[in-house]
């Protein structure tokens, strides 16, 4: 083996000169690798929807002619695992800025706790003029008159049907009020020779982890003109669905699963199975329409507003970080509101933009499936998730409640049954705001 | 005073390890313990003492007792399938010590317990998958009705359980056919003399002889099913597009507590009934093996 030293000496002077250029190299990419770690900027986007993660990037190509040196890193994960990472991140100290995407109703808590900061005044000045959002929009992303985000996008829902299965069953158009959805249901179930459903007539969010169960029931409990919560004054609340309302859309549930059985808890369910043709119709957010444009993009399909109106759940994004880090961090969620990057948001993802005053008819065109979002009928009403602490265990413990319901055929068609079971959930809701001294008495 | 100066030197060494242990072990546990007498939200700096509140509300919550009833069926139905399986297995094994597949078996046995848990779980839920799934389709072909695996209340928990055994039973094999490794050849060939059968030199000899090690796999089994989380995530939860019943067991309820009711305090309250369930637990397992298991 040949040591340094000997090498020294067999190449004589040569190799000093050599090794001092190779210090001198290294000494130099060192340098210039820190200087360009410190003259780069990075900030952090934290999504809770996967699909979203393109949008960012595409944000973050923009911004590289205004903020060349700022570097975007997309973090997208599950919904659920977002939630909890930020519980876990903002209540401890982060180096750099991060965008946080998260719902008004869930960021109440945060705020209530000062652990996300006001946005700055043109960021104020934006979210409140009205010719860019709508009052609702503005006061979502606000708390007692302060801006603290910027408004996004929003989830609303619409009905999906495969018209190439209604056109089969003889329907010329989607179903306009609850008891249609049942006959409709009812036509559009194909049934193996035993009589087992093999494709369902319509699918019901029966199953699955997290509070979107208490969600979907929620939506149609709408059109029976209930609600999970009801306000109350002083800010209270009190449930509202151990009623009638609540009595139809539980048994609207029951009878399609185990009376009808248009639908069962074990086939699949959601925009999956719309993809695949397993099921007819089925109720959802305008991201659907960028997952059938990417997972199954012969499939014929339309969109219909619901009877009465949907949720609009609105998404926006808020700022952590001091100092040059969150004012490039607050460029970014303002860059995110651009035209061109609320029309790509539309076109490529699917997501509701909230911006008012966006020319979207490029995309809504393009895509007739988007009318039933942007032109529903005069009157059509919207609710939202109220901005409460504890939202989201109320709509966890309903949800737990709601899949014992619906995996339950003794109270199908028993309407003592059916308000028993709703009595208890409300019970507990109401546990559960009382605890929290919401509660209206 | 050598013994001083011994006792010292080995007080040193095992200090840092001991630091370590205090840090990592202990004052989390302690922790825990103080926080179950508060009201915390995690995001709030006010946490009051609440005394026993948080013990007493656990008694009326119908999901916390649906996770107790369930964490404990899966955690004993694991050690019901696991140890006895386990113990045959490495008797299998081991008596084929000679062959040249011994290797083969026991990488087959092991490989469960090394791979990645969601993608095993993933597999496993394509299996119990009511529609597609394997399963169903032997059970057709037998006359038996498909099932509704992972929705049926009772179903959707034996599927955990199956999933927990198949993952535990490569290690409570390792550790058994290391047992069997170390058991005196000399009373095996004394009993065999006697003109003792395989079956009954492995019930009468093997099985006494291996009490240790069966108090060892049991703890370690029982404890970790008391622990079950992910699997029942996988099978069951976030599965919008394919149907799944979410068995709720104590881990999960924690962490919906703690992270999505922030409710740390509640969850720690949890927290510390599981460690009182698995601490009793453990030590009527020594006693009743203990004792009498040693050679």
């Amino acid at each position: 083996m040949i040591t340094m030293w000997k090498l020294e000496a067999y190449t004589g002077g040569s190799w000093s000169m050599a090794r001092a250029a190779l210090i001198g190299t290294a000494l130099g990419a060192g340098l210039f690798v820190s200087l360009s770690a410190a003259r780069a900027q990075t900030i952090t986007v934290w999504s809770g929807y996967p699909e979203m993660a393109p949008f960012y990037e595409h944000v973050a190509d923009g911004l590289k002619a205004s903020h060349p040196d700022l570097h975007v890193k997309v973090e997208a994960i599950d919904l659920r695992e977002h939630e909890k990472r930020i519980a876990l991140a903002l209540t401890s100290d982060q180096a750099g800025a991060t965008i946080i995407e998260l719902s008004g109703s869930t960021a109440h808590r945060y705020l209530e706790n000062d652990l996300l900061p006001a946005a700055p005044n043109d960021v104020s000045t934006f979210v409140n003029d009205p010719k860019n959002f709508d009052a609702f929009f503005a006061n979502d992303a606000s708390k007692d008159k302060i801006v603290y985000a910027v408004p996004l996008f929003r989830g609303q829902g619409s009905l999906y049907y495969n018209t190439e299965m209604f056109a089969k069953a003889g329907l010329t158009g989607p179903p306009k009020t609850m008891e249609e959805y049942n006959d409709y249901a009812k036509k559009l179930t194909q049934r193996d020779a035993s009589g087992k459903p093999t494709v369902s007539g319509w699918s019901m969010r029966l199953s699955g982890g997290g509070q979107g169960i208490a969600e979907k029931f929620w939506t149609i409990l709408f059109q029976y003109g209930g609600s999970v919560l009801e306000p109350a004054a002083n800010g209270k609340w009190k449930a509202n669905f151990a009623n009638e309302a609540g009595r139809k859309t539980l048994k609207q549930y029951l009878d399609n699963v185990y009376i009808s059985k248009n639908v069962t808890v074990d086939m699949p369910a959601d925009a999956e199975a719309f993809e695949r043709g397993q099921t007819a119709m089925f109720m959802r957010e305008s991201w659907v329409i960028g997952d059938i444009a990417s997972k199954a993009p012969t499939l014929k399909y339309a969109t219909a507003p619901l009877p009465i109106g949907s949720i609009a759940l609105p998404t926006n994004l808020y700022v952590k970080g001091n100092g040059k880090d969150a004012k490039a961090a607050w460029d970014f969620a303002m860059a995110t509101n651009s035209p061109e990057n609320l029309v790509w948001l539309l076109d490529k993802v699917g997501w509701l933009p909230n911006r008012s005053g966006v020319d979207y008819s490029a995309v809504t065109k393009g895509q007739p499936a988007f009318a039933a979002f942007v032109d529903y009928p005069k009157g059509y009403k919207f609710f939202t998730l109220p901005s409460i602490g504890p939202i989201d265990e109320v709509l966890t413990r309903l949800a737990a409640q709601l899949t014992a319901a619906y995996g339950n055929p003794a109270i199908a068609g028993n309407d003592a049954a059916i308000d028993a079971v709703l009595k208890t959930a409300a019970d507990e809701t109401n546990n559960i705001l009382r605890r929290e001294s919401l509660l209206a008495e | 005073m050598l013994q001083r100066k011994r006792w010292i030197f080995a007080m040193i060494a095992i200090l840092p390890t001991l630091v370590i242990f205090a840090c990592v072990r202990l004052y989390p546990i302690a922790d825990t313990l103080r926080l179950s007498l508060h009201k915390w939200d995690i995001l709030s700096k006010k946490k009051p003492f609440i005394g026993l509140a948080n013990f007493s509300e656990l008694l009326g919550d119908h999901l916390f007792q649906d996770a107790l009833i369930n964490t404990t069926i899966i955690a004993f139905g694991v050690l019901i399938i696991t140890i006895p399986t386990a113990l045959v297995v490495a008797a299998l094994i081991f008596h084929r010590t000679r062959s040249r597949f011994a290797s083969f078996y026991e990488t087959s046995i092991f490989i469960p317990y090394v791979v990645s848990l969601v993608p095993a779980a993933m597999a496993w839920k394509w299996i119990f998958d009511a529609r597609l799934g394997p399963l169903n389709f032997l059970l057709s072909n037998l006359g038996i009705a498909p099932q509704s695996w992972l929705f049926d209340p009772v179903l959707s928990v034996i599927c955990v359980i199956i999933l927990c055994s198949w993952q535990a039973l490569g290690y409570a094999v390792l550790i058994y056919l290391v047992g069997f490794k170390s058991l005196p050849v000399s009373l095996f060939e004394a009993i065999k003399l006697d003109g003792a059968s395989g079956p009954q030199s492995f019930w009468y000899l093997s099985i006494p002889m291996l009490k240790p090690i069966t108090l060892y796999v049991s703890v370690v089994t029982l404890v970790s099913g008391f622990n079950v989380y992910a699997q029942a995530f996988v099978l069951a939860s976030d599965s919008q597009g394919a149907p799944g019943r979410l068995v709720r067991v104590l881990v999960l309820d924690m962490l919906e507590n703690s992270f999505r009711n922030y409710r740390v305090g509640y969850a720690a309250s949890e927290a510390v009934v599981l460690l009182v369930i698995v601490l009793i637990l453990t030590l009527i397992q020594f006693s009743l093996l203990r004792e009498k298991g040693r050679p």
